[in-house]
């Protein structure tokens, strides 16, 4: 359990908000123009990013507000909130913050509890 | 008897103890030493600490609700408190399923997995009743009404433990403006202070005092809370930890006041100054009571003036048992004997001098090779050479094995930990969140350099105060250990046992046999043991095993590595973790305005979401189910009925776009749709699949009034606020739940527009004022109503829309006009089975999230020529469109007598050999199904490939007697597929 700093309200607990999935997956402004593959991309498709990922969530049990956040998927610390419309922040502010428990590798998991430091 | 002793029973017999007295400490001072059976084995157990890490001493508190597995070591005793020992039969001396110890060579490791493992059915029928019988701890308790609750703390540093380093850590931030919160887990600060006489003076002063002040200065900061008999067990992501607090210390269960306390406590800055746990050292039979860890022992003196033992054996590899060997000399007792695993060089010079001068016999570079007696120890063997054991009568032996830093805290957070080559154990190394160690879990067990210590991690805080310290301490100041995990048995039986994990019964044999036959990971030797994985999670024993497994594996001990801590740290209860959350407030029920009514009129409710809803209504006592569906169905055909529909979902859509909005959110289009009108409709997921439905009001282009299924009202308000916020911002267009705003009652049936024109006897229902599917606001009495003509019966039908606050009056109203015209409430049973019959479909019963409108054959519900609306595009890809996908046709069956299950298969083949040989090729399944009292026979829906083709033909429908019944393909339409009743 975490907390998100909804960019209306304040930091609240995690349990008060909904996770959206990926954020920024636009729908197709005229979705007869798209062809079945492009269209089952959006429908389907999302990114399952180890480290920063740009996603939505939406404050439930509050005021019911939709936004994105940036969040480290292996150490589960948002970096960043935003409101919906506003330019998201480059990846490449966030790369030093890019650390995971354990010292895990950048893909997949790991059970490191003791690491022998070089 | 004195007055101040307090009385309690363990297994039948009074005992008295002082107060502040654990079960454990009561015990031995009564000379109690045999407290329970192990898990497996059924060896007789005794006390093993004297704290939280006790694998043996689990007891049953007979008087609090029959509860399990509770530490002896822990638990204070309070007058009048019922204690049992655990697994034994008839009694714990004389314990039937001690024959197991007897049987022991068979039951190594694994013995479970490779043994009982066929005839097929024999584990759940035969094997598991009989293991469960005679394995395990307690009894399960009995159900209470708890009464815990949660709290919340929001603090920028949490201090979790008040020993020395603890209380230290406060000190230093006594007073400033850091929130402070202070946690530890006995009933008083000091920790191990209060254990030993380790510290003789601080600051020139006793201990006592020094602690004393130091929790006054404390308390008066207002800016540190302290909480006592408080354990930490979690130590999440993002300095998040929960901690559980006792309440009932020393006293019983109280009917008022909360038990327990579940603290959850977010925090800028973790310290963690839990301390160390002392570790034993495997030998034969070092599971006998008697058997006693050397810190606990001397825990016992200092803490609870109980001394357990006058003249024990005292074990040990490292220096740390000086403190025991003075305790008791200084009330006038004398250690049996010295056993010491270290070379005489290397053994401490003021240790060496007290045992002379005491004349206490020291056995340097000697072990105890193992220890006998009969339910305790008599009798122990000393290894003094590689071949020459020596055998000294006593009734205790302390042991001390070295100490592990308590790192368990530290990991959960993500710590990482390294191995220490001078202390033989791991310490912190780096943190993974703000979390600074203090102190023993540090790894630094020396009272002098905590001073610096403090001062140097804390020198990222801005405002801290000066600390000095002046310490006197007894005895050798530098931690000194030799390696020593077992020690060898003389003679080779099949019965002699080291054991390595007491509350699981694991022993040092286990593991190398572990290794042998390949779990030479320590993740699966643990789990192919069980090492470690007691309600203990082998606090004092899990390093020693690593100890073991890497002199067989041949590795370093880091190489090992550990396994994972996880948390809780001790076991939690159920009752702290749901805290009010139980009975009436697990979830909440809700009830419409006529509930009363309903009862009063014998109603049995279903559970529909939160909702508590009329099922059927019982006309006499003997009335089934079936016999009350079958009424109020006929009834309903023949005269009139009404339902409680208050529950189904209502969300008003306001705005300048709201036209535009509906138009994107439901597939039809409500451009040309007059106002006042209303259209069923459906709402699609982006994938094309029906997500809900439900009915339409227009009252005109920017006002929308929508119903909802009863569970899905919540879910598509949500969907259409994400829409709404996140893909359409630019759109003027506001939605809000008013589901509890308005009651909604359905009167259907031939005579339902006598009944509304009784009621409402202003109001003209003729057929060409009052259409079917349109609406109107009126006054009524003196409120308003607005009534709308629809139907989900396939008979006129009118739908009521009233304040909750006149519905229960308009209810009885409506009853009160209908005495003379045979009007039947009736449940959602009935309405599941008149909808059937008209062919009506249930999104969740007859759709499951894969069916599409084309599926169910609505596509006139599909508005065409729009633009857009969400899920449009998936209806013509590629696999939707094929003609071979499951679509929701009619099934009748072909002897009229026969009654189609709901869930069974549609198949082709006329017989089903049983067993079932080949594959049976699946055409789908039946969704609903239901015995028409119209028709007189049964009326089935089922979702099967390339339904539509398939009309007019003959399948089969599986029966639950693995019987096959002969069914005709029909459209889903068996009343009035005109529509003629439902317009006229």
């Amino acid at each position: 359990m975490f907390t998100i700093n909804c960019p209306y309200c304040g930091e609240r607990e995690q349990c008060e908000f909904s996770n959206g999935g990926e954020a920024h997956v636009a729908r197709p402004k005229d979705p007869d123009q798209v062809n079945d593959r492009e269209w089952s991309e959006y429908v389907f498709v999302r990114a399952n990013t180890k480290g920063i990922y740009y996603e939505r969530w939406v404050h439930t049990h509050g005021c019911k507000k939709w936004f994105n956040a940036v969040r480290n998927t292996s150490t589960d610390e948002i970096l960043k909130v935003y409101k919906l419309g506003e330019t998201p922040p480059p990846v490449k502010k966030f790369k030093n913050t890019l650390k995971s428990p354990s010292g895990e590798p950048d893909v997949g998991s790991g059970n490191f509890t003791v690491k022998n430091h070089e | 008897m004195s007055e101040n002793k307090i009385y309690f029973k363990f297994d039948g017999k009074t005992y008295g103890g002082n107060e502040g007295d654990t079960i454990a400490a009561a015990l031995l001072r009564n000379n109690v030493r045999l407290v329970g059976r192990s898990f497996k084995y059924h060896r007789p157990r005794g006390i093993y600490t004297c704290g939280i890490e006790e694998p043996n001493a689990l007891v049953q508190i007979i008087n609090e609700y029959n509860e399990p597995n509770v530490r002896a070591t822990v638990k204070k005793i309070y007058d009048g408190m019922v204690v049992k020992s655990q697994n034994r039969w008839p009694s714990l001396k004389r314990d039937l399923g001690s024959i197991n110890n007897i049987l022991s060579p068979i039951f190594s490791a694994g013995f479970y997995y490779k043994t009982f493992m066929g005839p097929k059915g024999f584990w759940k029928n035969v094997y598991e009743p009989l293991i469960r019988r005679t394995a395990g701890l307690g009894k399960p308790p009995k159900e209470f009404k708890s009464k815990s609750i949660h709290l919340h703390h929001n603090v920028d540093i949490l201090i979790v433990g008040g020993g020395f380093s603890g209380l230290l850590a406060a000190k230093k931030l006594a007073g400033t403006n850091h929130n402070v919160l202070l946690i530890e887990r006995e009933d008083s600060l000091g920790g191990i202070l209060k254990n030993t006489k380790k510290i003789e003076s601080i600051n020139d002063q006793n201990p006592s005092d020094w602690i004393e002040k130091t929790e006054r200065l404390i308390e008066n900061s207002s800016n540190i809370k302290i909480l006592k008999n408080t354990l930490v067990t979690t130590y999440n992501f993002s300095n998040h930890l929960i901690a559980v607090e006792d309440k009932s210390v020393g006293k019983p269960q109280s009917n008022e006041n909360p038990e327990l306390v579940l603290h959850k406590i977010r925090t800028k800055h973790t310290i963690l100054a839990n301390g160390h746990i002392e570790r034993f050292v495997s030998f034969r039979n070092n599971d006998l009571p008697g058997v006693m860890l050397a810190a606990s022992f001397e825990k016992y003196i200092h803490r609870y003036g109980v001394v357990p033992d006058e003249n024990p054996i005292i074990f040990t590899n490292n220096s740390s048992t000086f403190g025991l060997i003075k305790s008791l000399i200084k009330l006038g007792h004398k250690p049996k004997a010295y056993v010491d695993a270290r070379d005489q060089k290397k053994i401490e010079k003021e240790t060496l001098e007290l045992l002379t001068k005491y004349n206490i016999p020291i056995y340097a570079k000697s072990e105890i090779e193992g220890c006998d007696g009969k339910n305790e120890i008599q009798k122990v063997s000393i290894r003094v050479k590689k071949n020459e054991i020596i055998k000294i009568k006593t009734s205790m032996l302390c042991v001390s094995g070295g100490f592990n830093p308590d790192i368990h805290l530290f990991t959960q957070s993500k710590g990482l930990i390294k191995w220490d080559e001078s202390l033989l154990t791991f310490k912190p190394d780096k943190p993974f969140q703000n979390t600074i160690t203090l102190g023993s879990v540090s790894g630094n067990f020396s009272y002098q350099k905590t001073i610096n210590e403090i001062n140097k991690k804390f020198n990222f805080l801005e405002e801290v105060n000066d600390l000095e310290l002046k310490l006197n301490i007894n005895g050798p100041e530098k931690f000194e250990i030799k390696e020593l995990w077992e020690t060898n048995h003389a003679k080779k039986s099949l019965w002699s046992k080291s054991f390595i994990d007491l509350q699981n019964d694991v022993t040092t044999k286990d593991l190398k046999q572990a290794v042998l036959e390949g779990f030479n990971r320590i993740e699966h030797l643990k789990r192919f043991t069980t090492n470690s994985m007691g309600t203990d999670q082998g606090k004092i024993s899990s390093i020693n095993a690593l100890g073991i497994v890497s002199k067989i594996l041949k590795k370093s001990v880091s190489e090992v590595g550990t396994t994972i801590y996880r948390p809780p740290y001790a076991p939690l209860s159920f009752s702290a973790i749901a805290g009010r959350s139980t009975y009436e407030f697990y979830d909440p029920e809700r009830k419409t305005p006529v509930h009363p009514w309903h009862i009063k009129h014998n109603a049995v409710f279903e559970d529909v979401g939160q909702w508590k809803r009329p099922w059927y209504f019982k006309k006499h006592n003997n009335e089934s189910m079936e016999q009350a569906v079958q009424r109020e169905s006929k009834q309903v055909r023949e005269s009139a009925g009404i339902l409680d529909g208050s529950t189904l979902g209502k969300i008003e859509i306001k705005g300048k776009d709201a036209l535009a909005f509906v138009n994107l959110i439901y597939t039809n289009s409500f451009t040309k749709m007059k106002p006042m009108t209303a259209r069923y409709a459906l709402m699609l997921g982006e994938d094309g699949m029906v997500k809900d439905d439900g009915i339409v009001c227009k009252i005109n282009d920017q006002h929308f009034i929508t119903t909802t299924t009863t569970g899905g009202a919540a879910n598509v308000l949500a969907h259409m606020e994400e829409y709404a916020q996140t893909e359409w911002p630019e759109m003027n267009v506001y939605m809000n739940s008013i589901t509890e705003q308005f009651s909604t009652f359905n009167i259907s049936g031939p005579k339902a527009r006598t009944i509304m024109s009784r009621v409402f006897n202003n109001i003209d229902f003729s057929n060409e004022k009052f259409p079917f599917m349109t609406f109107n606001n009126f006054n009524y009495l003196n409120t308003k109503v607005r009534i709308l003509r629809a139907s989900f019966t396939g008979e006129p039908g009118y739908e009521i829309y009233v304040s909750p606050k006149h519905a229960l009056t308009l209810w009885e109203r409506i009853f009160y006009y209908s005495k003379d015209l045979d009007l039947v409430p009736y449940g959602t049973e009935t309405m599941h089975l008149l909808r059937a019959e008209k062919g009506y479909i249930i999104v969740g019963q007859d759709t499951d999230g894969t069916v599409t409108p084309i599926d169910l054959n609505l596509n006139w519900m599909i508005g065409k020529k729009k633009k857009d609306f969400i899920g449009k595009r998936s209806l013509t890809r590629s696999d939707i469109i094929r003609s071979d996908r499951k679509q929701l046709v009619g099934l009748v069956p072909l002897n009229k007598a026969y009654g189609i299950e709901e869930g069974q298969h549609v198949i082709e083949e006329k017989n089903l050999n049983t067993p079932i040989k080949k594959p049976v090729k699946m055409l789908g399944h039946v969704t609903s199904s239901y015995f028409s009292p119209t028709l007189n026979h049964c009326v089935a829906m089922a979702l099967i490939k390339g339904g539509n083709r398939k009309i007019g033909s003959q399948l089969y429908v599986s029966t639950s007697d693995l019987n096959v019944i002969p069914v005709e393909v029909v459209k889903p339409n068996f009343i009035d597929p005109k529509n003629e009743r439902l317009t006229s």
